[in-house]
């Protein structure tokens, strides 16, 4: 049987702001990284790289560390288009599997997190316990990726704590 | 024991024990505290709150104004818990309240030969004068005396939950016509939420001996409400929905162990729901109406409802020889209940002329008098032994009894109906208030719409239920009410009894009397909201819930008026009483609101930090030696290494912004006083920032580290309001600018290594980097890798020593201050806190945030000149107002104290040594103030009345709170080194 409630916090990722320049529409940048950018609060994917939707012009784009900076590679990429800030350390990102991930972050959550509301690719900029997070649905586990700000990862730590009931040892957050 | 030997939905194979004050006594599972106490012959079972008169159980629901008991001991013990609706479980210790020494025997009861005197507005008529004495002596003996149950003072041992949930259809209220419309809609496939207060669905069918669909009503209700768990809606027993808000929200309480003798260690006591529904239907059924006549608050008097609620569904007989007293039909059914559970039946008094023949056929050879025309005029007995009926002809009579079962018609619970605003409207149908334009997407229906008779409800609902699903776009077929057994009703006109004259209760919880309200009409509150406020009709924690509309009907008699006109209060969230922990949570002592660390953190705990909050931040306040004896000798130790060799401190929390694209430099010239458009890659500057209005808002530096790239710093307690006026400014006031932003203060954790011994040490640690004047000077910044990260070295200073901050991804900061400190060995370096970064700022003169209040300009911080001529920037225009320029205004200085061992205070105010210190001669006060360990005197930071141009002048600085006024010097702000040579290395 799956485990009713995974939390890991994935290793190696690299993270972005990426916002696009004046007069610079998503499917400008989609034709630069082979991946076209969503303009809703959605996360597009490919093998490569996760990017979600924040706001206007603007996402959060998650790729994995590897070899050499990938930050600077996608500046590099994107150069005259889009400006991109590397948030790599800004973000702390979890990852919540099984089938009590949705009931846990819908206690934090006041977004619709039903499957027929909140399906996979779905993203959302919110508060948890207070906390600002991006959480986006990565697969039908179900799983749901949150990104936090890293300096609130340990009072993220204790709502996880205190509303997971016991379900999922709390998470270790480095 | 008046248990009943059968019926009733009780389990009689689960006996459990349960105390109240102190006596033990038993009930069954499926009880709750009332029926247990009704089902033990417990008749007294608190006092009322004014009077201490004693008190019964009137109902048996959550309107229930009497029965409030304390429920638990120590600090679990839980004040004011309705009895009628707190389940039983073994142990359940239950205490009474508002008595003293016993509830049998209260002292205070002597209140009622005063009662007189006790009149509407009496608090405010006879505690007037002398008015000091008011907080002092009258309000506390009155609250001792007045009131309901105590807390315990504890702290709150329970967990409390909160969750979320999303519904097409949201269902308050469990009934019959509840149950319909949430069957409707769910078997049409909407999203189904039903919330009800009971720990079992049904409403009134549980109490009642109604058939539904050829089955007994409760039976019904379990089938309906497994059908509905099966089509995936989701019931949510003991949960109340207290209150309607803007948007479709609705806030709930769910009750999770309230009812469990031991419940499983660390589970939440109750959740906090907020539920988001596109429609609801308020299917909250309807509250039973007292009748007002004299002696009405007698323990034995209870609604008939509640009477036919214990008899049917607890099987516990409240009394033993029954009067029934009644407006409606209503009343005749609970005669049928009474004889049908074997409680002898002495009279049905009925005020109308005319009853329903059979229930009165049946009554009358049953052995009961039936008086029509009739009214009960008093009742005999501190608990009830006789009633006096006014009968048709004039006569008075007798009747013995130890139960008087009132009805007077009922009232729609619309409360939650009118919390966002609409007024009930007067239906003379139904002689009560309705809901005519409930808050968006919400439907009354059943009884809380004023279809009382259960056919009427059940039908109500369906269509309430399949008109949602087809507004919804969503088609199903009909659904048909199922068809059930006769229920009469009627309706009667709210109000007291002609006959009731002395102590007539309208409100029970706060004894509010019929003369009461007149008197109040007198007085001239004539509006229901101002009679509430001054008699306290309709207050506490029932919120007058059987008791308003009655009080309404005597206030429009009593004006001449008719109801309709007088109208009725508007029900406020929370409907019922909702324990504050509950909204809290889980944000409560520790997670009050959330911590922010900085990656140092673990670090500075192991090196003994305290911690100072700087916003949501925890920052090193110092960090003490165990040779440093107090605090104080901590900072100047930690100043004394910095200035004399090298300090290093967690600067990590200092806002940061990314300012990218071809038009960076242009949106930060028109956000920074001083031009920045000017500076070469590779460097730092200072600058300042105003608001609209002229004033300072915040300082920082810009550098650049690309021609389409700044990275820009706030202070802490401003990074999130400068991060929106850079999205406002470019968003908002300049979208044609080609320029993004964003903060990256959770990027970079940045310490900054001070001192003249600074370049030595980070050469020792970055061995790789050329730090000469002349590769990284003043100013100037680098960036280049550490660890194979992006790292930036800043030749930044804010003590006014030779200074580096050095930043690096944050998930590697705990490794650099690691770093820093390995290599710092060699050179005695010391960690320094936010304490110490204080002191260095005050003797260098640098404005913080007791200088940057809102309330200066630039040139009132000695930044005049930074304000560029070749430029527009915001706030430019607005500080040349007349008085942002008078040469006047209070500026900044330095002070110093004559007497070298004075100590100069933040926010002591300055005044000339020959003036009397008043507001009048105010010169100014001290914003900052600290010990300098460098100059070895007090030191301060003021702003003065024409303070730049009095240096050398003496002041007086007068500190009325803290100590005695001091004499100071006036002096230039910076301190140390005014001519910047240190900085320079």
């Amino acid at each position: 049987m799956a485990e009713a409630l995974r939390i890991i916090q994935p290793g190696g990722l690299a993270l972005a702001a990426v916002m696009a320049r004046k007069g610079v529409d998503a499917s400008t940048i989609g034709e630069r990284l082979g991946l076209t950018p969503p303009t809703d609060p959605t996360a597009a994917r490919n093998p490569s790289m996760t990017l979600i939707g924040t706001g206007p012009g603007t996402w959060l784009a998650v790729g994995e560390a590897g070899q050499g900076d990938w930050v600077a590679g996608l500046e590099a990429t994107l150069a005259g288009i889009a400006s991109v800030s590397d948030q790599s350390s800004g973000y702390v990102v979890l990852r919540f599997s099984g089938q009590g991930a949705g009931a846990l972050l819908q206690k934090g959550a006041f977004i619709d997190l039903d499957p027929a509301a909140f399906a996979i690719g779905a993203a959302a900029t919110t508060v948890i316990g207070h906390l600002g997070v991006i959480l986006w649905k990565v697969d039908d586990a179900p799983s749901f990726d949150v990104a936090l700000f890293r300096s609130y990862a340990k009072s993220f730590q204790a709502w996880i704590a205190a509303n997971a009931g016991g379900q999922a040892l709390p998470v270790s957050i480095a | 024991m008046s248990r009943l030997a059968a019926g009733g939905l009780i389990d009689r194979t689960r006996p459990l024990a349960f105390s109240f004050d102190g006596r033990r006594l038993g009930g069954f599972v499926g009880d709750t505290l009332a029926s247990a106490l009704v089902a033990n012959d417990v008749r007294l079972v608190g006092r009322s709150f004014k009077y201490h008169r004693p008190r019964g159980i009137l109902t048996a629901g959550p309107e229930e104004p009497n029965a409030l008991v304390t429920i638990g001991a120590g600090a679990r013990a839980d004040p004011n818990s309705r009895a009628t609706t707190a389940s039983l479980y073994n142990g359940l210790e239950a205490t009474s309240q508002n008595r003293w020494p016993t509830l049998a025997l209260d002292v205070l009861a002597v209140n009622q030969l005063a009662a007189p005197l006790f009149v509407a507005g009496f608090y405010y008529k006879t505690f007037m004068w002398p008015a000091k004495l008011w907080e002092r002596l009258y309000e506390p003996a009155i609250r001792r005396a007045a009131g309901l149950g105590r807390l315990s003072g504890e702290p709150d041992p329970d967990a409390y939950d909160r969750d979320h949930a999303f519904c097409d259809l949201l269902v308050i209220g469990a009934g019959a016509a509840g149950l319909m419309a949430a069957l409707a809609a769910a078997r049409a496939g909407l999203r189904v939420i039903v919330a009800d207060e009971d720990a079992r669905m049904g409403g009134r069918l549980l109490a009642e001996r109604h058939e539904v669909d050829d089955r007994p009503g409760a039976d019904w209700a379990g089938e309906v409400a497994a059908e509905l768990a099966s089509l995936g809606a989701r019931l949510l027993a003991r949960t109340t929905v207290f209150g309607v808000y803007d948007g479709q929200e609705y806030g709930a309480i769910e009750r999770l162990t309230d009812h469990l003798a031991a419940p499983a260690s660390g589970a939440p006591r109750q959740r906090f729901w907020k539920i988001l529904a596109r429609r609801a239907v308020l299917a909250s059924g309807a509250i039973e109406r007292p009748l007002v006549f004299s002696g009405n608050d007698r323990p034995g008097v209870m609604m008939a409802g509640a009477v036919s609620a214990y008899l049917n569904r607890f099987a516990a007989a409240p009394g033993r020889r029954a009067v029934v007293v009644t407006a409606t039909d209503s009343g005749w059914t609970t005669a049928r209940d009474l004889l049908a559970a074997g409680v002898e039946l002495a009279a049905v008094v009925d005020a109308r002329d005319a009853a329903p023949p059979a229930a009165a056929d049946q009554a009358r050879a049953a052995g009961a008098e039936v008086l029509l025309g009739a009214r009960v005029s008093a009742v005999a007995g501190r608990s009830v032994r006789a009633v006096e009926v006014a009968a048709s002809d004039g006569r008075t009579r007798r009747i013995a009894c130890d139960l008087l079962a009132m009805s007077g018609g009922w009232n729609p619970a619309i409360g939650l109906g009118a919390n966002l605003g609409a007024r009930p409207v007067w239906s003379s149908a139904i002689q009560s208030f309705l809901i005519e334009t409930p808050p968006p997407g919400m439907t009354p229906a059943g009884a809380a719409a004023g279809h009382f008779a259960l056919a009427e409800a059940l039908r109500d609902g369906a269509r309430a239920g399949s008109a949602i699903a087809a507004d919804l776009g969503v088609s199903a077929p009909a659904i048909q009410p199922p068809p059930c057994s006769d229920d009469p009703r009627g309706v009667a006109a709210p109000g007291p009894s002609p006959a009731s004259k002395s102590k007539a209760f309208v409100d029970f919880q706060h004894d509010v009397t019929v003369s009461d309200i007149e008197l109040a009409a007198r007085e001239g509150f004539v509006s229901v909201e101002h009679l509430k406020r001054y008699t306290t009709l309709g207050m506490g924690t029932d919120q007058g819930k059987t008791s308003q509309l009655n009080g309404h009907a005597v206030l429009a008699e009593a004006t001449g008026r008719p109801i309709a006109e007088v109208g009725t209060i508007l029900s406020r969230p929370p409907y019922l009483p909702v324990a504050i922990a509950a909204f809290a949570g889980h944000h409560r002592g520790r997670d009050f609101r959330p911590e922010r660390r900085t990656a140092g953190h673990d670090w500075a705990v192991e090196q003994g930090a305290r911690f100072i909050d700087a916003g949501l931040w925890k920052r090193p306040q110092w960090f003490a030696r165990p040779a440093d004896g107090d605090w104080q000798a901590t900072v100047n130790r930690e100043v004394n290494t910095t200035r004399g060799g090298v300090g290093i401190c967690d600067v990590s929390t200092l806002g940061k912004i990314d300012v990218l694209g071809p038009d960076a430099a242009t949106l930060l010239d028109r956000l920074y006083i001083n031009t920045v458009s000017t500076l070469a890659v590779g460097k730092a500057r200072y600058g300042l920032m105003l608001r609209e209005d002229g004033f300072a808002m915040d300082d920082g530096a810009a550098s650049r580290l690309a021609e389409d790239r700044f990275f820009v710093t706030t202070t802490t307690a401003n990074a999130a309001r400068i991060m929106q006026h850079i999205d406002y400014a470019r968003q908002v006031l300049w979208p044609d600018l080609d320029v993004q932003a964003t903060s990256v203060t959770e990027q970079w954790a940045t310490y900054s290594i001070a001192g003249p011994q600074s370049r030595s040490l980070l050469q020792r640690a970055l061995p790789e980097l050329d730090l000469s004047d002349a590769a990284l000077p003043f100013m100037g910044v680098v960036e280049f890798r550490w660890r194979g990260e992006r790292a930036r070295l800043f030749r930044i200073s804010f003590s006014g020593e030779m200074a580096f901050e050095l930043s690096v991804p944050a998930a590697l900061g705990d490794g650099l201050v690691r770093m820093l400190f390995d290599a710092g060995r060699a050179f005695d370096a010391a960690p320094y806190g936010a304490e110490a970064l204080g002191v260095m700022r005050i003797e260098k003169g640098h404005p913080g945030g007791g200088e940057l209040n809102g309330r200066t300009t630039a040139a009132d911080l000695g930044m005049g000149r930074m304000m560029s001529r070749k430029k527009d920037f915001i706030g430019r225009v607005l500080a040349q107002r007349p008085g942002l320029i008078d040469p006047d205004r209070p500026a900044l200085v330095g002070l110093k104290p004559v007497e070298p061992g004075a100590r100069l205070r933040a926010g002591a105010h300055l005044v000339d040594l020959a003036d009397r210190p008043t507001a009048e001669s105010d010169q100014g006060y001290v914003t900052s103030a600290a010990w300098s360990p460098t100059l070895g005197h007090s030191i301060a930071l003021a702003l003065l009345r024409r303070g730049p141009r009095r240096h050398g002048d003496r002041v007086c600085v007068h500190d009325p709170v803290r100590g005695a006024d001091v004499e100071a010097e006036v002096c230039a702000p910076v301190f140390v080194d005014p001519e910047g040579e240190r900085l320079r290395g």
